[in-house]
């Protein structure tokens, strides 16, 4: 092990392929032994390889900046993060639990509120909620599922524990990025997929082709299903055309569709008009129909509110999903565990401070210098307060803003987040990452086999948002000899 | 195929068509230039005149000089159909459908932006003759490569077809105004002293088609205004005349849905070619003819815009079709 981990420091976080002695977990024995065999100077050739193979399939994201948009080529490390099978299992059971109620939370909010009159949810929190829609009233997407493609992020604790850090419910993204780190890794390492088995995880397109597919009002074989992106100045276009083209659907921005007098969506298409069943939509609630909202939106289509209402296509995520895509929200999922399927949660929150409360207000403003201060409804990291790194003007423009408007913060512990060796220029050192894995639910449901790897590139550095300075790793899900 | 792809894809190969027109254009004109004795009523704005941007340049410029027009028609982004612009737009276009055409083409169509784009910064292309004759010659082969690219590797599905109609259209409509202004400068009957200038200057508009060696094979080794005419809009082998542009054309529309109406003015643009009584033409005449042609090539792509383009209902208001720059965080 001295060659390549020599710099190995030993850390006060849980090491997802090392044990606290320094020895390689039994899922990751396999490779990292391997890794040693190559040594650092093979090892640097096949990141430089990987690098090389990323820009010339064109696996690009989008950072907006003042100088214009640039498309950056993924950033990608080639030493995977792997899981035990069993512990997998475990997780995905959670994650499954985990959308089944909120699914039955955002249906119950938008019909009969059951979950106010039973005291579980607090009705002001709904009333300052800034994406509960109000035209979603009384809707019923089929099968009770609002939410059809959840990422959700969980991190790992010093301890071991896993925990589900947020759920994105409104437009995730990031799976084509999984799924292109395992084709790359199968061509830069195949070696190792022959020596130990390594779960697959390329069926997901095909998964959520077909979850569409059940969403479809119009019963046939081949429903129409369209991608509706707000257009190639957008962070996630790849994946936007990834996917569809994955998936063999229309990759559509507003301006092909149009909605006719019977409230029906049509794509325009060089042999005339084409009925839609399915809208995978990459577009946020705000901008998908200047009809019922943001009325200066040009990358929506007019009229899909009222095609959804009637029935003649179905949208994924259903609009007003956003309602539970809100970290006040996110404190109360275990109890809608409890409270809609009668179960005890797989999976746990992590312990949450919520400042509309007075208590835990109160202690949050004591404890500042220890907390991790997020908005409720912000997501790519923006907008956060860490409190341990922060200066004491930072600190204090945050109390400020807590007390202006408590409804819009949560507080958290500082989790100490896992780390995976990672190659930075011939050798490994421990990073910083997350995981997000996706899920689908329509009829029933589906968990990516492990899910997008993020980590923060930086030493010490907990940010992983690509937008952030943030790389990401294939993800390993490891079946153990029996 | 959406609407909207067809749309691009028809784009883009206009577009880059008339980047390469345009490269071709210049030097031949700087070429022939050096040829032509001080004092002959020929300038720079017999390009102006050709890329129909006369107006927009007083616009921007004063003095019609080398080095404005020059500036105007390579480098200037306000001039929408500036070879800058031309391939930016072209590469934009390509965004949105990447996946339709072989892989290296986003990276080819990428690198000539970059190409254009350094060089305009590093080298005086407005004033220095050779840096601009080599410029431009790149910028000619590398499209050529990219049309070779598809060419070789693509299937001949609809979007090669709709590639196909933007370049055969884009290509006729620039040969028809050369031809056009080229003819409006020289007098019919090769006479008289100025007689060799004349002839260099076809000489000079058959090297911007790329069909002087092709004349001098199948027509002669001297350049006469009429055979030059008939030979640049009628002849059935040379790529880049009207007819085979016409032809390609109707090639590529009998491959796709709905082409009823597209076909028809197609049809109806080549009937009056061929009955083009070429021999007698006065200069009015023949004006008066490529006019008709320009408006018949104009139909055109409003038919083909109609057939594919506007898929619609009754009163149905199509929003604008540009690409809608709005980067939004979804």
């Amino acid at each position: 092990m001295q060659k390549i981990l020599y710099a190995y420091p030993e850390g006060s976080s849980y090491d997802e392929l090392l044990t606290a002695a320094g020895k390689p977990r039994p899922v990751a024995r396999a490779l990292l032994e391997h890794f040693e065999k190559l040594g650092p100077e093979a090892l640097r050739q096949r990141q430089e390889t990987a690098d090389t193979a990323i820009r010339a399939m064109g696996i690009t994201f989008t950072v907006y900046s003042e100088a214009g948009n640039i498309d950056r080529s993924w950033p990608f490390d080639i030493v995977p993060r792997t899981l035990p099978a069993r512990q997998w299992r475990q997780i995905e059971a959670g994650l499954r639990q985990r959308l089944k109620a909120l699914n039955h939370f955002i249906d119950d909010i938008y019909n009969e509120q059951q979950v106010l009159d039973d005291n579980v949810f607090p009705r002001e929190v709904l009333e300052g909620s800034r994406n509960f829609r109000a035209a979603c009233r009384g809707v019923h997407p089929r099968f009770g599922a609002w939410a059809n493609i959840c990422g959700s992020d969980l991190v790992r604790d010093a301890d071991g524990t896993v925990y589900v850090l947020e759920d994105n419910l409104r437009v995730p993204s990031g799976v084509s990025y999984m799924l292109e780190n395992r084709a790359i890794m199968k061509r830069l390492f195949p070696e190792i997929f022959a020596m130990c088995s390594i779960l697959p995880v390329d069926d997901y397109p095909a998964q959520l082709a077909s979850m569409l597919a059940e969403l479809s009002p119009r019963p046939s074989d081949k429903p129409v299903i369209a991608v509706l992106t707000p257009g190639i100045y957008n962070s996630a276009y790849f994946e936007h055309s990834y996917l569809a083209q994955q998936m063999g659907a229309y990759l559509a921005e507003g301006s092909d569709f149009l909605v006719d007098s019977e409230d029906r969506v049509f794509l325009r298409t060089i042999s005339g008009l084409l009925q839609v069943d399915v809208i995978y939509r990459r577009v946020d609630d705000d901008f998908l129909d200047p009809e019922v909202f943001r009325k200066d939106s040009v990358i929506g289509l007019s009229g899909l509110m009222r095609a959804w209402k009637r029935g003649t296509v179905a949208i994924a995520n259903a609009p007003g999903t956003g309602v539970a895509d809100d970290k006040v929200v996110y404190a109360f999922v275990p109890e809608f565990i409890r409270y809609y399927l009668k179960e005890e949660p797989i999976l746990p929150n992590v312990p949450t401070y919520l400042c509309m409360r007075e208590a835990d207000r109160e202690y949050v403003l004591a404890h500042l210098d220890e907390l991790v201060v997020k908005p409720a409804n912000e997501s790519g990291g923006y907008g956060m307060l860490i409190g341990p790194r922060a200066s004491v003007e930072e600190r204090q423009r945050f109390a400020e803003r807590i007390r202006e408007d408590p409804r819009n913060y949560i507080a958290q512990p500082t989790l100490s987040l896992s780390t995976a060796p990672t190659l930075i220029g011939d050798h490994l050192e421990p990073r910083h990452l997350d995981l997000r894995p996706f899920i689908l639910q329509a009829k029933d449901s589906y968990v990516t086999t492990g899910g997008l790897t993020r980590v923060a590139m930086n030493a010490g550095s907990l940010v992983v948002n690509s937008s952030q300075g943030g790389g990401s790793k294939d993800t390993w899900i490891v079946e153990e000899d029996a | 195929m959406l609407s909207r792809v067809a749309e691009n894809l028809y784009w883009m190969a206009r577009y880059l068509e008339r980047a390469e027109d345009l490269g071709r254009f210049i030097n031949s004109a700087t070429l022939l230039l050096l040829d032509l004795p001080l004092g002959t009523r020929f300038g720079w704005d017999i390009l102006l005149q050709i890329t129909g941007e006369a107006q927009r340049f007083q616009q921007h410029y004063g003095q019609p000089t080398e080095k404005a027009i020059m500036r105007f028609l390579i480098a200037d982004s306000r001039n929408p159909s500036s070879l800058l612009s031309c391939v930016h737009q072209a590469r934009e276009n390509c965004r949105t459908f990447r996946d339709l055409l072989p892989g290296e083409f986003w990276e080819r169509i990428n690198s000539l932006f970059l190409y254009v784009q350094d060089g305009l910064e590093k080298e005086n292309i407005a004033e220095d003759r050779r840096a601009r004759l080599d410029f431009l010659e790149n910028v000619i082969a590398r499209r050529h490569a990219l049309v070779g690219l598809l060419v070789g590797s693509m299937s001949q599905n609809s979007a090669y077809q709709f590639i196909k109609l933007g370049r055969n259209i884009e290509r006729a409509d620039m040969g028809s105004r050369i031809v056009d202004v080229v003819s409006a400068v020289i007098p019919p009957e090769d006479q008289g002293v100025r007689r060799t200038v004349y002839q260099s200057l076809w000489v000079g508009v058959l090297r911007a088609m790329s069909a002087l060696e092709m004349y001098r094979q199948y027509v002669g080794v001297q350049v006469r205004s009429a055979r030059a005419v008939e030979f640049l809009l009628r002849d059935s082998k040379c790529p880049r005349s009207v007819r085979s542009c016409l032809a390609d054309m109707e090639l590529a529309l009998a491959y796709l849905p709905n082409a009823g109406i597209p076909a028809e003015a197609l049809r109806r643009t080549r009937r009056r070619l061929d009955q083009l009584q070429l021999k007698e033409l006065t200069p009015a005449v023949l004006h008066e003819y490529l006019d008709q042609v320009q408006k018949d090539l104009s139909m055109l792509h409003h038919t083909i815009e109609n057939a594919y383009f506007r898929a619609r209902e009754k009163n149905d208001p199509y929003p604008h079709p540009s690409l809608q720059r709005i980067a939004l965080q979804a």
